[in-house]
């Protein structure tokens, strides 16, 4: 199983001509993703590592079956892109572009829960199943396949928990990024739900952090519907108030927003808590999975 | 960016929006015809002006001269005043709030409206949250006349329905057209000639920039002439180069190639002794030039003893930010000692283009970090003797 993709998940990349775009193509082929087509307005034609490239996302529709499109556009035409793919009916939309405008995001998250989309991000590294398929960016030596669920707001702490993981023999299902805000496509919550149903995952990590509060929203949903170990590390407890960590939602702003107060209604929702990578090792290990 | 209280109320004027007449006050301006008694209003970006002292009544040109006086170049909540709004005073019926904000999780605009205003709104949120009224705006419909409606009716305004209707309609299309993430009036007075913004806040979408031509730069431009962030070098440095960078206290610089890392690494930076002089990150796809532009940002803080430089690559290519860390390294004399953690995306190049120059990267973050750590403490005890 595992869960959003799987080894016969089809990709199409938009945004596949451009520098970042054409570079992870080919590294995630070399991964083993089936990358069947790539989009970009003007480019229709050409190839990118071998991989036919397409004006319309209508176009390759045509020729490919795909499961789920990956977009590497830049900010400004990241929500006109996105529309294409949410309307063409491909089911997952990622977008990994950051610095989309707020109510670029807010319109195109409406458009995709009106034709029941599922969009991961903004801002997101993407999701992958280790040794079956990766449509993200993440680094391939932090990845090895196992049973560890992992949801993360930030790529490079994904990275950074994998990488640990995976040194010492623990193998992960699905690391799903939702991306680094301040609105979201996927919650937590609801990638939890999918890896609550995913037989191949027997525990979860989530890594969360200071900003917004969708992790109390999250706490609440743990309480009643997770019966599986969830393992919360929230990051940013020596964040100064008011000041933008980074990710666009990286911001305490009110109190509720607090590495302090998330951790705790995490801890009472029944997570166990982690401090770094390496509590997380240790409790994953003390549970023996 | 969140506009100045006098630029706002100009957005407001522009869009129909009544507001108090005022005038902006600088350390010259002549004082003798202001219709007193008139509020003195310090411009700067933050709440609570009030509580601070912030916000004065002032009877007479001799009164407004000193207390402009007092304010004008004093800190006020991390910032330096330099301009000063007069107001006419305004005898408020009521004291509404009105607010049009994006709901982050609900993923849609919303609109708050309470009759108890004139505090913040946290406060009325805390003590008497039945009298908050919001209502989800669909994006695809955008302000429906029955909203207005609806809003008039619970926080019992419905005589003044017809100015509200106008008013919230201004207020959306300001929300709407200038990309902002809060629009807000508070207090919205109920006066006998109608309805008036006393206090005026509008957060802009800084991602949005790009769209409107160079508004946003302008006003930015405006608002450093009118109110000085009590910045440090380094941090004016990255509001320059666009680096993403937060001054703390500490001594061991750091520098990150993603947010959440970031921020992983400053939290285990104290919990292994040290305490980091700052947080900067590349925002995930960072290549040579913008690791350049953070080695300059991080090294301009002269309390940085020694210099983390903490990279596990997905977006961000090791071979693109070792070529930045080298460029850097051989165009300046560094003063402090640099510990380099680095694996990820092209860490093999990244590695070997580092060793070219006699830097080692380690591929442990534990391990880096205790190095930092220790290397600032035992410059400590060199400093000290």
């Amino acid at each position: 199983m595992t869960i959003l993709v799987h080894e016969s998940t089809r990709v199409l990349v938009q945004g596949i001509t451009g520098r970042v775009g054409s570079f992870q193509a080919k590294v995630m082929r070399e991964y083993g993703t089936k990358i069947v087509a790539g989009v970009t307005p003007g480019k229709g034609g050409t190839t990118v590592d071998g991989i036919p490239v397409y004006d319309l996302v209508e176009d390759a529709l045509c020729e490919h079956k795909v499961d789920l499109a990956l977009s590497f556009v830049p900010a400004r035409f990241a929500k006109d892109a996105a529309i294409e793919a949410i309307e063409s009916g491909i089911h997952v939309v990622v977008l990994t572009t950051g610095g989309i405008p707020d109510q670029d995001v807010l319109t195109l998250l409406h458009y995709a829960a009106i034709k029941g989309t599922m969009v991961l991000g903004p801002d997101t590294p993407g999701v992958v199943s280790p040794s079956k398929c990766k449509a993200g960016v993440h680094p391939d030596r932090v990845l090895k396949q196992g049973h560890v669920g992992v949801v993360s707001k930030s790529g490079a702490l994904s990275y950074e928990v994998c990488k640990l993981l995976t040194e010492h023999g623990i193998g992960q299902s699905t690391i799903v990024g939702i991306g680094g805000g301040p609105i979201w496509g996927l919650t937590q919550g609801e990638v939890l739900d999918m890896f609550e149903g995913d037989p191949d995952t027997k525990l979860v990590v989530m890594l969360g952090e200071v900003g917004g509060t969708m992790e109390h929203e999250t706490a609440a949903f743990i309480e009643q519907h997770i019966t599986k170990p969830v393992i919360s590390l929230i990051v940013g407890r020596t964040a100064p108030t008011g000041a933008r960590m980074g990710h666009a939602g990286a911001i305490i702003e009110g109190e509720g927003e607090t590495a302090e107060s998330k951790i705790s209604a995490l801890r009472k929702a029944g997570s166990l808590i982690a401090r770094d990578p390496a509590e997380i090792l240790s409790r994953i290990q003390a549970l023996g999975v | 960016m969140r506009l100045l209280e006098f630029q706002a109320k100009r957005l407001f004027l522009e869009h129909g929006i009544p507001v108090p007449r005022n005038i902006l006050l600088e350390s010259s301006s002549n004082l003798e015809n202001l219709p007193y008694p008139v509020m003195l209003k310090a411009q700067v970006p933050a709440g609570g002006r009030g509580k601070a002292g912030a916000i004065r009544s002032v009877a007479d040109a001799n009164e407004a001269a000193l207390v402009l006086g007092e304010l004008l170049n004093t800190p006020i909540r991390g910032n330096l005043v330099r301009a000063v709004l007069a107001e006419e005073k305004v005898e408020a019926q009521k004291e509404l709030y009105l607010a049009i904000l994006i709901d982050k999780l609900a993923r849609l605009p919303v609109i708050m409206a309470s009759a108890a205003g004139g505090i913040d709104i946290e406060q009325i949120a805390r003590e008497r949250p039945a009298q908050i009224t919001t209502k989800y705006i669909d994006p695809f419909i955008g302000l429906s006349d029955y909203t207005v409606r609806y809003l008039a009716k619970r926080i019992g305004i419905e005589k003044d329905l017809p100015d509200l209707g106008k008013l919230t309609r201004s207020l959306f299309d300001i929300f709407r057209g200038y990309d902002c993430t809060l629009v807000e009036i508070n207090p919205l007075a109920v006066t006998s000639t109608g309805l008036l913004a006393l206090d005026a806040k509008v957060v802009l979408d800084d991602k949005a920039a790009y769209r409107h031509g160079d508004l946003f730069r302008k006003l930015e431009h405006e608002k450093t002439r009118s109110q000085q962030a009590n910045s440090s070098k380094a941090e004016r440095l990255a509001n320059d180069k666009g680096i993403t960078y937060v001054s703390l206290d500490g001594d061991v610089g750091m520098i990150s190639d993603g947010a959440g890392t970031g921020m992983l690494t400053v939290d285990l930076i104290k919990d292994a002794g040290g305490e980091a002089a700052n947080f900067c990150e590349l925002g995930g796809f960072g290549g040579k030039e913008s690791m350049q532009q953070a080695l300059e940002v991080v090294l301009a803080n002269p309390r940085v003893k020694v210099l983390l430089i903490s990279l596990i690559g997905g977006l961000t290519r090791m071979d693109e930010v070792a070529d930045g860390i080298v460029a850097y390294v051989e165009g300046h004399e560094l003063a402090v000692p640099l510990v380099v953690r680095m694996c990820g995306t092209q860490e093999q190049a990244g590695r070997a283009t580092l060793q070219a120059v006699g830097i080692k990267a380690v591929d442990d973050l534990p391990t880096a970090i205790c190095t930092a750590v220790e290397t600032a403490g035992d410059r400590d005890d060199n400093s000290g003797s």
